[in-house]
Order: structure tokens, then sequence, then C-alpha cells
């Protein structure tokens, strides 16, 4: 009786343990029972089988025989579906035809919903991409306005950084702002600004905005006194339109001031009140496109010769895109030189600059920002731990579209002479200042921060970042990858 | 689902492996073996001791012999188990590191003896 009990005990068992030992085990029981007779012995060995049951069983359904784990391993490493198999026995006749009629059902179902969905317009091309160029428009402003909402101090600085117009030309000329969208100009344009009164209204304006938010009070003042003395002198006269006025005021501020990251802006279009503040769900939609977008990350790839290449179109949050930057790193880690590909970067976090020209360094290094005073986290966060770029050869690419934080990136690699620039002049934008209204139509960009550049006296506002091996920026990689297989082939 | 792994060397496992290093042994013999060894604290149900023999096959460590009667049980044949040579490197191994693990134990003054 007590074997019997046994014998459906065993069943619990998986097949192929029950294939393998079927016959020991019960033989194992049997000499047990002969050998332990009495009462307590004889609960005893119950107790000890039911212990034994609690232990094996659990174990022995976690367990995988070899052949079949074999098998499994080379399909899932080559990421196509693996299947586990479970049992040796065949499946029975009944599951078989259960199994058939579930596969019938289903694609019968898939078949009726196929039908029905084809009644519905699935969304257009042009809609989508139109919904993503929205998506995307800060970063196409710059540096300050892909500022998303984190923390409200982040919040209430971009409120008034924010430029919520396009730039219409990206010279170093004084900016004319034009809405977004806008194809062609109005009858009105361009306003005339020949009433005196009106300029006369506006530079009190932007003198007493200089006076006001301007870093250097002293230089606020003479800047202030040279703008009089240019009224005065009738320097002013000829000017007919607002877009004119802006540009001259603009000249006569940086000759004044030496600081080219001052600017008088107009605007065709009346400038809201109050620039937007970033809002949570401004974030959320970020982290979605940038997580749609893989943070930007564009390409990361070992070329020949083991020269790994980045395409980064943005600078993006790193709150949102530290992991997809830190995986793109790690990825080319072994590589013998790097290029990074900024041809078409807008621009975002120097957050995100200092954490990837952190793999370029062994030790903490300065990374100016012409937004920011310095702080601890102006220098890199050099090393980071099993980074093995610090002394590869490092070299990016540049376009004339290359633009703001982007230009930061390349413009402080290129001062600590860490990385060769291959490609053109970048655009020239810092977007250093922060927006303050005048009114409907005019602004003025006002740096209120005192960075630090331990370069140079200048940066590459209005100027642009020069690279240091001039070429189209079509022939930029190429012309990387030579001058990297030349690097490798010298050491 | 994981593989059954023997690193480290599970307890059981190797209270077969040293059942097995006097002389070769059948399930209910093993079984046996390790509870004298033990002063009967282990006493290896079927499906403990079953599935141990299954790794240390698999593992190579013991290996199978040809089914044979055990004079003292009757005439019921039963499957052997030897030691192999690498189960006997594996078993003193393992020795020897619970050795160490002894000696630090009588550095640290928690039990007392020499004879280690």
């Amino acid at each position: 009786m007590s074997e019997k009990i046994y014998a459906c005990l065993l069943r619990l068992f998986p097949s192929h343990f029950r294939e393998a030992y079927g016959d020991q085990a019960p033989q194992l029981f049997r000499d047990r029972a002969r050998d332990e007779k009495g009462f307590f012995p004889r609960v005893r060995l119950w107790l000890d089988l039911l212990a034994d049951l609690a232990i094996s069983l659990p174990r022995q359904y976690r367990y995988v025989r070899p052949a079949f784990a074999g098998a499994v391993a080379p399909q899932r490493l080559e990421g196509t579906p693996a299947f586990f198999v479970l049992t040796d026995e065949s499946p029975g006749s009944g599951a078989l035809i259960f199994g058939c009629a579930l596969s019938m059902m289903a694609l019968s179902l898939f078949s009726i919903l196929l039908v029905h969905a084809g009644s519905h317009r699935p969304p257009s091309a042009s809609s989508y991409q139109r919904a993503y160029a929205s998506d995307s428009r800060p970063f196409a402003s710059g540096h300050a306005s892909e500022q998303a909402p984190g923390d409200a101090q982040d919040a209430i600085r971009n409120a008034s950084r924010v430029k919520p117009y396009e730039t219409k030309s990206n010279d170093s000329q004084p900016k004319v702002l034009l809405p977004l969208g806008s194809s062609r100009f109005p009858d009105a344009w361009p306003p005339q600004m020949q009433d005196v009164a009106e300029r006369k209204r506006l530079m009190n304006a932007v003198i007493d905005n200089l006076k006001k938010h301007y870093v250097d009070r002293e230089v606020a003042r003479k800047t202030a006194d040279a703008l009089l003395a240019h009224e005065k002198n009738g320097d002013d006269d000829k000017v007919a339109d607002g877009g004119a006025f802006a540009s001259l005021l603009t000249q006569q501020i940086r000759d004044a001031s030496h600081d080219m990251h001052l600017e008088v802006v107009y605007s065709q279009e009346p400038l809201p009140d109050l620039l937007p503040e970033s809002t949570a769900a401004d974030f959320a939609r970020y982290r979605k496109v940038m997580e749609r977008d893989n943070c930007t990350f564009k390409k990361v790839e070992i070329l020949p010769h083991n020269i790994g290449y980045l395409k980064l179109n943005a600078f993006p949050d790193p709150r949102v895109c530290r992991a997809t930057a830190t995986a793109a790193m790690a990825s080319l880690n072994r590589a013998d030189a790097i290029i990074f590909d900024l041809r078409d970067n807008r621009g975002g976090y120097s957050s995100m600059v200092s954490l990837i020209a952190a793999y370029l360094f062994d030790h903490p290094e300065y990374m100016y920002d012409p937004q920011e005073s310095p702080t601890p986290h102006s220098w890199t966060l050099s090393p980071v731990a099993g980074n093995k770029l610090a002394d590869k050869p490092a070299f990016v690419l540049t376009s004339a579209s290359t633009n703001s934080a982007a230009e930061q990136f390349c413009y402080d690699l290129k001062m600590l002479k860490r990385v060769t620039l291959v490609g053109e002049t970048t655009r020239g934008s810092a977007h250093a200042g922060v927006f303050h209204r005048i009114d409907d139509h005019f602004g003025m960009g006002i740096p209120e921060v005192l960075p630090v550049n331990p370069f140079s006296n200048t940066d590459w506002e209005g100027t642009g970042v020069e690279p240091d091996v001039k070429v189209d920026a079509a022939q930029a990689l190429e012309t990387a990858q030579k001058l990297a297989e030349g690097r490798l082939q010298k050491k | 689902m994981p593989k059954r792994k023997l690193d480290p060397l599970p307890s059981a496992a190797f209270q077969i492996l040293l059942a097995l290093a006097g002389e070769d042994l059948h399930g209910y013999g093993i079984m046996r073996q390790v509870a004298e060894q033990t002063e009967s604290r282990m006493r290896l149900g079927p499906g403990t001791l079953y599935s141990s023999i299954q790794t240390l096959l698999e593992a190579k460590l013991i290996e199978e012999l040809d089914q044979r009667e055990d004079a003292k049980l009757g005439q019921e044949r039963r499957r052997y188990y030897r030691l192999t040579s690498t189960g006997r490197k594996m078993a003193r191994s393992e020795a020897q590191r619970l050795a160490d693990l002894l000696r630090v134990a009588r550095a640290r003054k928690i039990l007392r003896g020499e004879y280690v």
C-alpha cells in the first residue's frame, strides 16, 4: 500500500526524471521500508519523503537538460524567437485538436480585424512629419529653448530665455525675427521708423534694460552713453524700418561693449506678453520625442580600421537621455579613434556636452559655457569608469548648420586641443543672452551671468567655430576617416 | 530556466562524492553511507538523491556502472555508481576549501581544536 502511494507521488516528478529514475526511486523506497520497520521509523521515513518532495520537485521543474539548453542558446543569441521544450512527452491528441481549433479561431479573428481596420484611413506621413517638426521645434531655436521643465529654477530661467521665433539670418548681423511658418512679408513690411520720438522711446527702453539687467554695470553705463552720443550725432536718422533700427542699435551696443552676446531684435508679429513657461506636459512630450528618436543618436557604428563613429543630431537632456548616451559611448569604447558627426546637430544641453566630453579625458576638464558662470558642474566628470577613449584620436565633423551647444562642444574641445575639427565654420550662435521684451515688436538679448572663458576674450557668437581642416561638410567624414587612419598608422 | 550548477558544490552532491570515495555503491548504498558519515543528519530522499546523481553524471564527476545484484539486499539488479578522477579532484578541492574555512574559524576563535 505504502509503495503504491509513493508510486503516485512519484508521478508528480517531470517525465525526464521518471524516465531516468522511475525504477530506482521505488526500489530505494522499498529498501528503506524493509529496513526501517516499526511505528517511529516509518513516520520518520514518510516525513523524509515529504520533505524530499518539497525540496526536489521545484528543482526538477527548474532544471533544463543540457541538450535542450544547448540547442536554444545560439538561437537566442541571433535574436530569433526561441522555444523551450518543457517535457519530452509528445502532446496528446486532445491537446493537438484543441491547439488546432484555437489557431483557427485566432486566424479568423485576425482576418475580421484586418477587414474592419481597412475602412479607417491611417495617419498620413505628412501629418506625422508636421507633428514631429512641431515637437522638435525647440532644437531649431537653440540651446536655451530646449530646456524642459524638471525643476522650478530651469523653468523660470527658460521662460525668459525662450525665443519662440526662428532667426531669419544666420550671419553675425543682428537678428530680425520672423514667426515660424511665415513665407512672405505682409504689405506693411517694413514698418517706418522715421519718427524721432518713437526711436527715442525705443532707445530709452534699451538703455533701461541694459542698466537694469546687464551683468557689468559699468559697461552698461558706457554703452548707454555711446548710444546717446550716436543719437545726438544723428547716426540713427537714416534708418527707415524696425529691422534696420534693431541692427543699427545692436552694432552700436556691440562696438561700445565689445560683447557679441548683446543684441536688439525686431519681430514682425507681436511678441507675446509673457513667454510661455515650460510645463510637465512639455517635458513628457519631449521625453516621448526623444524616446522615439533614440535621443537623436542617429548612428553609432565602427568604421573600417576600428574607427568609432557617432552621429548625434542634438545634445539632449541627460535627465531623459543619459542611458542612451552612456550606452552609445560604451559601444565605441574599444575603438582606436572616434569621429563625432555634428554636421546636423542643432544644439541642446550643455550638461550633455559635458557628459560626452568626459569620455575624452582622464581628468576633469573645464568646459566653457557662455550661459553659465563657473560651477562645480562646469568640469567634466572624468575619468569615466572603464572608459578607454581618453587618449584616442578624436575628430568632430562640422557644417554651417552646427549650432549652439554643438558649437560649445566644438569650441571647448578645440581650445583644449583634444579634437580635430573637420568641415565648415559653424553657425555662430552662443545663445548666451536672456531675452527681454521691450514692446510688441522689439526685444533684446542680454547676458545676465559672467561666464569665464579661459581660452579667449571672445567665443563663437557671430563668428562660428573655425574648423582645423576646412572642407565641404559633404566631404568631412571621408576626410576625417583618412586623417584618423593616418594617425593610427603612425602609432 | 537555468541548468543546475555545481559551483558552489551543493552539500548533498559533496556527500555523495565522499560516499563514493571508498567504494562503488548503488543508490540505497549511497543513501546509507551518507547517513552514516553525517551521523544521520542527512538522509537523502529519492528525489534529492537521484537529481544529485543526475547532475554529477552530467558533470562527469561520477559514472554509472553495469547493473548487478547486491547479495545482501536480494536479487534485484541495481545500478552502481563510481567516482571518476575528476570527481575525486572536485571532492578534494571542496574538502580543501572547507579546511581553509575551518582554519579561519579557529583563528577567529569560533572553534577550538588543532587537528586541522
